[in-house]
């Protein structure tokens, strides 16, 4: 496992060393292609860290995401604050709703906790359409500040950005505390009777991933300097995040974000088929759903390993 | 020896629903002793487990730890003021190494700890060690064999050396060597001065490790002293055998020469790691009455889920000419082996009627009338009842539906799983009359299994003896009650 | 003169609502799934049924019957093709294998959405009224279609009663819903058992859907609030329950025209969705649930 790390290490290296050089050989379009991938790579990494470690299916990750991005883009637009404390307190945003995902999590199971994440993001979506004046309502608002008119420093914020909260999220995972989390997802009583105190360590989970990706919707905001309730508050956006840490392989938090690059490359590259390409995508992620339920990298990682 | 008391449980009681499942249970566990609770399946001893635990909550009643009231506490804080628990079945992190799930148990409840200090890891591989894990430090759960699943179980649950340590089951699934070493392992917990309290369905085995044992039945306590004692305690021996072991000769004309119904060879089933059922041979002829006894645990339902077709197995299971292997499971129960489970398994929202009816489903209109008559002769009870949801009856009366749902079906053989857990012996002596009704008037062929010896025996015409999963005795019921009435608990 | 608006066009959509509904639940209690693919499936059903009607020309009756029995196809399609393989996968862990059906079938569902527009349309689709003709009910213009379906849906949800209620295979269904071991071991083949459920749920489905594109019409965009609106009401009536399934039908289908007429049409399934919030915070297990 330390050698597989390491390993994994190194190679990651690599790939953001490349990543980084990229604006200097790769067209304008590729790179706004990746500059989102970026940060739909952090909604990932965040939903993996929630269902993966905490064992919570989180049906609707675009209730967080789409708080952190509207608290953002309002502070800005209306308060006209700046960047940072725009990003800072849709972060906080996030984790509040985060919080008020964890109390029926406790105490709901499966199907029925599904149900209320799903029904968040409705509401969250109808609350938007009806106060249009601040929001904007279904055609969205754009947002006077940006991080920057360059497709170049966008695109290196983005990667900074998620290299940043790969390596926090992935540490996270490896850590004593990411230890108890798995435990807690697994097995709560055995958790509990290990002395763990499972509601502490699962709120916990909800306020990380809803950190994470908060921030990572207010970020998103300005690098687009729009929002719409079609961009970030979307179920469709959420299931294509489920998809993307499938994909990639639940529970390896690099594999999140891996799905999510590859998503939305390949999302571009089907571009010319129109329509067709959410269903070329949907029929891919369902392909390995059914041969490759670990995922591509949790498959690639765990071929060894297996008997 | 032992010293101070260290657990206190008082008039501790528990309901789950309608259902009583401890009541009025009190009784003390000190430092350096080793106390065994043993009781027949659903005497409640698993729950009292719990209940100290923390796991479930009890209705009433007072556990204190150290002087310190803990009932109501959640688990986690049971845990931390140390005691610590062995469930039945071992509960790995399939991700992790042994190394990393034994550092887990170490680990102190800190939101913010992200390192883990370097002496956690010694520490961990010296309790890996000292249970003999040293050599799988770095394997996952899924290579290691049962035992030593069980060996990483007790190393969690000795990792922050807790003042009380609550064993459920110990010995399930562990060959005879392996009890051994895990009776020395629990042995030292003793010695070091903790206070343990096991659970097992292996009287033999607790006896051998306790230095006193509380037997429990339907909630409560019926005895308590050392082991010698309660087990020739007379509410003891009724409790797990019935009764006094009578044999009734029985006059069966012939029987010796019909021909084989049923017929295992070498069978054997695994449940993951675990050896349940270890090359069973058993045979079963036309209009034989065989009954398997064994306690709880044994296989004897392991066994019956094989033969119906419900869990795999290895060996040979024919019926008549057909090996069964090739059948799905309800075309099995088409064929004329009915199986009646010890769960009952009922239609608990639909009537009685309704249910009796499912089971006649594969007959014509006239036929399923006249077998629903003969089903209400036998169990006025059911006829009185029809119209009623079957959750609405009363334990004897579900067994009486099951049985007669079973019957319906106009078995060729009759597999009946237990039909005495839990009822009231005034219900036992109308299922044994059924039983004898079906026995004089009707061409069946019964397999029954029983932990109650009293109840088998008079209609038995073989008896088995299951144990750990072997065939360790098998003959008829008059050398049967010469030959084991005192070994046989 | 609105509150009786209100009281026959409630009754219509809710009695469309609660044939969809029926379906999804006997699917959730027999088979264990949580199809998010019904949207898909009721649109697959519209979709043909107005091409049969309309562009190949068989006519209204036929084209209905045509659209019904795609809806059973695509139903026994999402079965064999996306939840059997699932649940029968051994390299899925046996608590996973919800989360994967539900994750599945929800992809599915968006291939089927996403395929139909692309083979057909996106623009909503209606068939042709079965028939004609207004009707006044206590001073109310109604379309007598509106009528026909509302007594459809319920000769529909009839006929499933006796069904599982008076048949053989029916009363199987039920116990295998309670019970999967019991039946088994009285001799029932499960898997024949689930072929008939699914197959009864496409028929329940597709006539939902062939039903709503002639009351209101039908869009491959609806197929996500259509599966919705179907898993609100299972929910709130309790997972399993058909006759919850029902009540609760009545009360979305209710709450929804009301607000419609009385505050806004926008706002529509607001109420609904608050209602929805408050039951599975405070009584998970729906009106009528008993897991």
């Amino acid at each position: 496992m330390a050698f597989l790390r390491s390993r994994l290490f190194w190679i990651a290296a690599a790939v953001v060393v490349v990543a980084a050089l990229l604006p200097f050989w790769v067209s304008i379009y590729l790179l706004s292609v990746l500059t989102a991938a970026y940060y739909f790579g952090v909604f990932a990494m965040a939903w993996d860290l929630l269902f993966g470690f905490a064992g919570e299916v989180n049906f609707g990750p675009t209730f967080l995401i789409g708080l952190g991005a509207y608290t953002a883009a309002i502070l800005n637009s209306t308060a006209g604050l700046p960047i940072p404390v725009c990003v800072v307190a849709g972060a906080l945003a996030a984790v509040a709703g985060g919080i008020l995902l964890a109390v029926p999590a406790l105490r709901l199971r499966g199907p029925y906790f599904g149900l209320v994440t799903l029904v968040a993001v409705l509401l969250l979506q109808n609350f938007v359409v009806i106060f249009a004046s601040v929001t904007g309502g279904e055609i969205g608002m754009t947002v006077p500040d940006v991080l920057s008119i360059d497709a170049s420093v966008n695109y290196w914020y983005a990667l900074a950005f998620l290299v940043v909260c790969a390596a926090l999220l992935f540490g996270l995972s490896r850590s004593a505390v990411g230890l108890i989390l798995q435990a807690s997802g697994q097995d709560a009583v055995e958790a509990a009777a290990l002395g763990f105190n499972v509601t502490k360590h699962k709120v916990a989970a909800f306020c990380v991933s809803a950190l994470f990706s908060g921030t990572a919707g207010a970020m998103l905001i300005f690098y687009m300097g729009t929002a719409s309730v079609d961009t970030v508050v979307d179920i469709a956006i959420g299931v294509q995040i489920i998809i993307a840490a499938v994909l990639g392989g639940r529970r390896t938090i690099l594999g999140a974000a891996l799905g999510a690059v590859f998503l939305i490359v390949a999302n571009e590259f089907l571009r010319p088929l129109g329509q067709l390409n959410t269903f070329v995508v949907a029929a891919i992620a369902l392909a390995v759903i059914l041969f490759f339920p670990e995922g591509l990298l949790g498959y690639a990682l765990h071929r060894g390993e297996r008997e | 020896m032992s010293g101070a008391v260290r657990l206190q449980v008082g008039e501790l009681a528990k309901r789950f629903g309608g259902v009583v499942a401890v009541k009025n249970m009190s009784f003390d566990l000190k430092a350096g002793e080793i106390v065994g609770l043993i009781g027949p399946n659903g005497s409640g001893k698993s729950t009292v487990m719990s209940l100290i635990m923390g796991i479930a909550r009890a209705n009433s009643g007072t556990i204190k730890l150290d002087g310190v009231d803990i009932s109501g506490w959640p688990a986690h804080r049971i845990a931390r003021s140390g005691v610590s628990i062995v469930f039945q079945h071992s509960r790995p992190l399939q991700r992790q190494t042994v190394l990393e799930n034994v550092k887990l148990a170490l680990l102190p409840d800190s939101l913010l700890r992200l390192a883990t200090e370097a002496s956690v890891g010694e520490r961990a591989r010296e309790i890996a060690e000292r249970v003999g894990l040293g050599g799988v430090l770095h394997r996952h759960p899924w290579t290691l064999p049962f035992a030593d699943l069980r060996r990483m179980e007790l190393a969690k649950a000795v990792a922050r050396d807790p003042k009380v340590v609550l064993i459920d089951e110990p010995f399930a699934g562990l060959t005879p060597t392996e009890i051994k070493v895990f009776s020395d392992l629990i042995r030292t917990l003793r010695d070091e001065g903790r206070a343990v309290l096991l659970v097992d369905h292996s009287v033999k085995s607790v006896a051998a490790l306790a230095d006193r044992v509380i037997a429990m039945y339907l909630g409560e306590r019926i005895a308590e002293g050392s082991a010698d004692e309660v087990m020739q305690n007379e509410t003891v021996r009724r409790v797990y055998i019935g009764g006094k072991i009578e044999a009734v000769e029985r006059k069966s004309a012939g029987a010796g020469q019909a021909p084989t119904l049923l017929q295992l060879d070498a069978v054997e089933v695994f449940y993951g790691k675990t050896k349940a059922l270890d090359r069973v041979d058993l045979r079963v002829r036309q209009d034989e009455f065989v009954s398997i006894v064994g306690l709880n645990g044994a296989g004897k339902t392991t066994l019956f889920n094989a033969i119906s077709g419900l869990v795999p197995y290895r060996g040979a299971i024919r019926f008549g000419e057909r090996d069964l292997r090739s059948q799905t499971a309800a075309s099995i129960a088409r064929g004329g082996v009915v199986h009646c489970p010890e769960t009952r398994e009922l239609f608990v929202h639909m009537s009685v009627r309704e249910n009796l009816d499912l089971g006649g489903g594969h007959l014509s209109k006239s036929e399923r009338q006249r077998q629903l008559d003969w089903v209400f002769d036998l169990f006025p009870i059911l006829e009185q009842r029809q119209a009623q949801a079957a959750r609405t009856l009363s334990g004897g009366e579900q067994q009486m539906l099951a049985l007669g749902r079973a019957l319906m079906m106009q078995p060729k053989l009759l597999i009946l799983d237990e039909p005495t857990l839990g009822l009231a012996p005034v219900i036992l002596g109308q299922l044994s009359k059924a039983i004898e009704r079906l026995r004089q008037e009707h061409s069946l062929t019964l397999l029954l299994a029983e932990q109650n010896v009293t109840f088998a025996l008079p209609h038995s015409d073989r008896v088995y003896v299951l144990d750990h999963g072997r065939i360790t005795w098998q003959g008829d019921p008059v050398r049967f009650a010469e030959e084991m009435s005192t070994g046989y608990l | 003169m609105r509150a009786i608006q209100i009281l026959v066009d409630g009754f219509a959509i809710s009695s469309l609502y609660g044939l969809a509904a029926v379906g999804f639940t006997l699917i959730f209690g027999v088979s264990g799934v949580l199809n998010l693919a019904h949207g898909g499936i009721m649109v697959v059903a519209a979709l043909v049924g107005w091409l049969a009607a309309g562009e190949l020309g068989l006519g209204t009756y036929a084209g209905t019957l045509v659209g019904v029995l795609a809806g059973l196809a695509t139903a026994y399609a999402t079965y064999l093709v996306v939840v059997r393989p699932i649940q029968r996968s051994r390299a899925i862990r046996p608590e996973e294998t919800e989360i994967f059906v539900l994750t599945g079938t929800l992809l599915w569902g968006i291939m089927i959405q996403v395929g139909m527009a692309y083979l057909f349309t996106d623009n909503p689709v209606t068939i042709r009224p079965l028939i004609s003709g207004v009707v006044s009910i206590f001073g109310v213009r109604t379309p007598a279609n509106e009528i026909l379906i509302a007594v459809l849906a319920w000769a529909v949800i009839g006929l499933l009663w006796l069904l599982v209620n008076r048949t053989r295979t029916g009363k199987a269904l039920l116990g295998a819903s309670m019970n999967p071991r019991g039946v088994t071991l009285l001799g029932y083949e499960l898997t024949q058992l689930y072929l008939v459920a699914w197959g009864i749920y496409g028929v329940l489905a597709g006539i939902a859907g062939v039903l709503l594109a002639s009351f209101l019409g039908v869009s491959t965009t609806n197929a996500g609030q259509l599966t919705a609106s179907a898993f609100s009401i299972v929910v709130l009536g309790g997972l399993g329950s058909v006759s919850g399934s029902l009540i609760a039908a009545y009360v979305v289908g209710y709450l929804e025209t009301a607000t419609a007429y009385l505050i806004a049409p926008t706002l529509r399934p607001i109420p609904s969705l608050i209602l929805l919030v408050l039951v599975v915070y405070m009584r998970p297990q729906g009106f009528l649930g008993r897991r």
